[in-house]
C-alpha cells in the first residue's frame, strides 16, 4: 500500500465522522462513518450541507462556518454545549437513552498551504455518547447526593448544617436590600413523655408529622430545618414580625387540632414557639437564632403552646 | 552627504527589526530612540530626513507625535510602523501627515517599496 | 521547578511578537465582526506557579467569573492552555457582537464560540511570527455561576511552572466587551519558547 492508499483506507474505515465543504457550503465528500449512521444517499456531491441535513441551524453554524473561512481558525462544537450537530445513529442504541449521537465536532481550515485563506472546511465529527450518557449518570448521581446531603433523613426537612447555610445567604441578602427577613424556632412541647409513653417509633412518627403539617402553611420561599431533636427552625425572607407572628399563630393552631395516630393511640402535639424579625441592630445571624430561641423559652416558661415574639 | 534617519520603537527588538530593514547600501546616519517624548526632544535638536515611527509607545505615542510634527513642521518623511493595523489607523496617521503606513513585522522588500516610491532611495 | 526567568532581551522580544500578533488579530476580527476592534496594548507579565491563585484571588474577588480553557500545542514542543476570563455581567452583547440572533443559543456556546475566536485568531498570528503552527483543543468552560476558577487552578497547578499572563481589552464599537487572557505554559514548554526567542533575538 502506497501512502495515499492508507490515508484512503483509513478516513474509510475510522470511528470518526468525516465531512468535507466548501465557502458556499456545497458538500464535496462524506466519508463511510457518516454514511453508515445516516441515511445519505452516495450521490451527495455538491449538494448544499443545509439540504443534506436540514437539523443544522442554519444562521448559527453560517456564521461559524464563515469564521473559518474568513480568520483561517478552526472552530469547535461540544456535546456539553450542543449535544449533536448532524443527526447521526450511535454505536450504543442499546446501552444508552441517548436518541442521536452526542457528538463533538471541530470545523477545520483546509488549504494546501497553512499561510493561504482555507479552500475547504473538514468537519471532524467525534462519536462522544458514551461521554455524554455516563456524564449525565453522574450528574443525576451528584444532584441525589447534594439533596440527601442537606436534609434530615428522619422528617424530610432541610438538616441543620444547609439551613444555616441558608439562613446566612438570607441574612445577607436582607441586610444588602434593606428587606424585612424573620425566623421562627420552634419545639415540640414535652416530647420526652410522648416518646416514654408511646415508644421512640411513635416519637418519631409525630416528628414526621409535625414538619408536614407545618409544611402546609409555608411558601416556596420559606425553609423549614430540623434544628436538632424536636426542635424546628423555619427562615421567612422579605416577612416582618407582625407577618411573622401571624404565621407562627397558624402554625401553633393548626397543629394543636391535628390528631396524629401512632400504634397505641392518638397524640395531640403542641408546639411553643419564638419570633424574631431582623433589625439594624445583627451583625450576624447567629445574633437572631439566640434571640429567637430566647422568646422560644419564654413561651416554655409562661406555659407552653404559645408564641412569643422577641422584644429588645 | 548621509542622510539622517531616526527609529524610535519602544522594543528593543522592533528597533533593530527596523534597522535590519533599511536597504543595504542606502548612504544613512541612523538615531534611535525608545518613546514618543525622546523623538521630539530628538528632533527638535537635531536635522532628521526619515522617521520611522511606531504607534503604541509609552509617553507620548507616535499619534502624539505625528500630532506635535503636524505644529512644528520637525520633520517631512514619516513612515509609520505599526502593529495596529487596522484601516481606520492608516487612515487616521496619514491624516497626520505620515507618509506612509508599514504593517509589523517590517522587512527589507515591504520599507525598499516606500522609500522607492517617494524618491529616498 | 526549573528556572523561569527570562533576560530582558527575551522579555522585550516576546512582548514585541505578542503586540504584532495582538494587532494581526484585532485587524481579521475586525472583518470578520464589521467592526472597529479597539485594542490595547496588552500587557505582559511572567508569573511564578504558586503566585497565580493568590493573584486570580486578588484580582477577581467576589466577582462572577466565566471561565474558557483551551489547548494548544505546535511544534518545537511548543503548548500550553489559554484561559479567558470574562466578568458574568459583560456577557450580555457577545451574541450581538458575535452576529447571533438573541436566545439562539446557550450562554455557554457563545462564550466559547467567542474565546476560541480570540484565542486561536492570536495564537496563529504568533504562530506565524515564530514560523510555527498550532493545533488546539476544543475550548471548554472552566468555572461559571455553578463551579469555581481555584478548582481549576489547583488541579492545572501540578502540570505547569509558569503563566505568561497577557491582559488584554478589547472594545468593540457600539458594544464594550472585556476580557483577559492568560496563558499558561509548561516548564519545558518554557525552555522551547525561550530557544525560540533566542533564535529569532540572533536573527537581528
Amino acid at each position: 500500500m502506497d501512502l495515499p492508499q492508507i490515508n484512503q483506507f483509513l478516513v474509510k474505515e475510522i470511528n470518526v465522522g468525516i465531512i468535507v465543504i466548501d465557502a458556499e457550503a456545497k458538500v464535496k465528500f462524506i466519508n463511510q462513518f457518516v454514511l453508515s449512521n445516516t441515511d445519505l444517499a452516495t450521490d451527495y456531491q455538491e449538494q448544499s450541507l443545509f439540504n443534506l441535513f436540514p437539523e443544522l441551524p442554519e444562521k448559527w453554524l453560517k456564521r461559524k462556518i464563515e469564521s473559518v473561512f474568513t480568520l483561517n481558525t478552526p472552530a469547535f462544537t461540544s456535546w456539553e454545549q450542543r449535544e449533536y450537530l448532524f443527526k447521526m445513529r450511535h454505536t450504543r442504541p442499546i446501552t444508552t437513552e441517548n436518541d442521536y449521537m452526542a457528538q463533538n465536532c471541530t470545523l477545520l481550515p483546509m488549504s494546501n498551504n497553512a499561510d493561504n485563506q482555507p479552500e475547504l472546511l473538514g468537519f471532524i465529527i467525534e462519536d462522544a455518547t458514551d461521554v455524554c450518557f455516563y456524564q449525565k449518570q453522574l450528574s443525576q448521581t451528584v444532584e441525589k447526593l447534594e439533596i440527601s446531603n442537606r436534609t434530615d433523613s428522619l422528617t424530610k426537612v432541610a438538616n441543620r448544617r444547609y439551613w444555616e447555610e441558608r439562613l446566612a445567604i438570607e441574612f445577607e441578602r436582607a441586610k444588602r436590600h434593606n428587606q424585612p427577613l424573620s425566623l421562627i424556632m420552634f419545639d415540640l412541647d414535652k416530647f420526652k413523655n410522648i416518646n416514654d409513653t408511646f415508644g421512640h417509633v411513635a416519637g418519631d412518627t409525630v416528628l414526621i408529622e409535625v414538619a408536614q403539617n407545618v409544611a402546609q402553611n409555608l411558601r416556596q420561599s420559606d425553609l423549614l430545618g430540623r434544628y436538632g431533636g424536636e426542635e424546628f427552625a423555619i427562615i421567612l425572607p422579605e416577612t416582618d414580625a407582625e407577618g411573622a407572628l401571624v404565621l407562627a399563630e397558624r402554625i401553633r393552631l393548626g397543629l394543636a387540632m391535628h390528631q396524629i395516630k401512632v400504634d397505641e393511640g392518638t397524640v395531640i402535639a403542641t408546639l411553643s414557639l419564638g419570633v424574631i424579625c431582623i433589625c439594624d441592630d445583627y451583625s450576624q445571624y447567629e445574633e437572631m437564632i439566640t434571640r429567637a430561641d430566647m422568646a422560644l423559652y419564654q413561651s416554655k416558661r409562661d406555659g407552653r403552646n404559645r408564641t412569643t415574639l422577641y422584644q429588645a | 552627504m548621509s542622510i539622517p534617519v531616526l527609529i524610535c520603537d519602544d522594543s528593543a527588538l522592533a528597533r533593530k527589526q527596523v534597522k535590519k530593514s533599511l536597504p543595504q547600501g542606502w548612504d544613512i546616519d541612523v538615531g534611535m530612540v525608545t518613546n514618543g517624548k525622546e523623538a521630539l526632544d530628538y528632533l527638535r535638536q537635531n536635522q532628521v530626513g526619515v522617521l520611522f515611527l511606531d504607534l503604541t509607545m509609552p509617553e507620548i505615542d507616535g499619534i502624539g507625535v505625528l500630532e506635535a510634527n503636524k505644529a512644528e513642521k520637525l520633520v517631512d518623511f514619516v513612515v509609520v510602523i505599526s502593529a495596529d493595523i487596522q484601516p481606520e489607523m492608516k487612515s487616521k496617521v496619514e491624516g497626520l501627515g505620515a507618509l506612509a503606513f508599514i504593517n509589523k513585522p517590517v522587512n527589507t522588500e515591504k520599507l525598499s517599496v516606500i522609500l522607492k516610491e517617494y524618491g529616498l532611495l | 521547578m526549573i528556572d523561569i526567568a527570562l533576560t530582558e532581551e527575551q522579555r522585550d522580544c516576546l512582548q514585541e511578537l505578542i503586540n504584532v500578533a495582538m494587532g494581526q488579530a484585532s485587524d481579521k476580527l475586525a472583518r470578520f465582526l464589521n467592526t472597529f476592534v479597539h485594542l490595547n496594548v496588552p500587557n505582559i507579565e511572567l508569573v511564578n506557579f504558586d503566585s497565580l491563585p493568590a493573584d486570580f484571588t486578588e484580582n477577581y474577588a467576589q466577582q462572577n467569573l466565566s471561565v474558557v480553557s483551551q489547548g494548544f500545542y505546535g511544534n518545537e514542543g511548543i503548548r500550553g492552555e489559554s484561559l479567558l476570563i470574562y466578568k458574568v455581567n459583560t456577557l450580555d452583547d457577545v451574541a450581538k457582537i458575535l452576529g447571533y440572533e438573541p436566545g439562539e443559543i446557550s450562554d455557554n456556546e457563545q462564550l466559547t464560540d467567542i474565546s476560541s475566536i480570540l484565542t486561536t485568531t492570536f495564537l496563529n498570528g504568533l504562530a506565524e511570527l515564530i514560523e510555527n503552527q498550532l493545533s488546539y483543543s476544543a475550548p471548554r468552560v472552566v468555572s461559571s455561576a455553578t463551579s469555581s476558577l481555584d478548582d481549576h487552578l489547583k488541579q492545572l497547578s501540578f502540570d505547569w511552572d509558569l503563566a505568561l499572563k497577557v491582559d488584554i481589552s478589547y472594545m468593540v464599537t457600539d458594544y464594550s466587551f472585556d476580557c483577559d487572557m492568560v496563558l499558561l505554559i509548561p516548564g519545558e514548554a518554557v525552555k522551547n519558547i525561550q530557544l525560540v526567542l533566542e533564535r529569532i533575538l540572533k536573527e537581528y
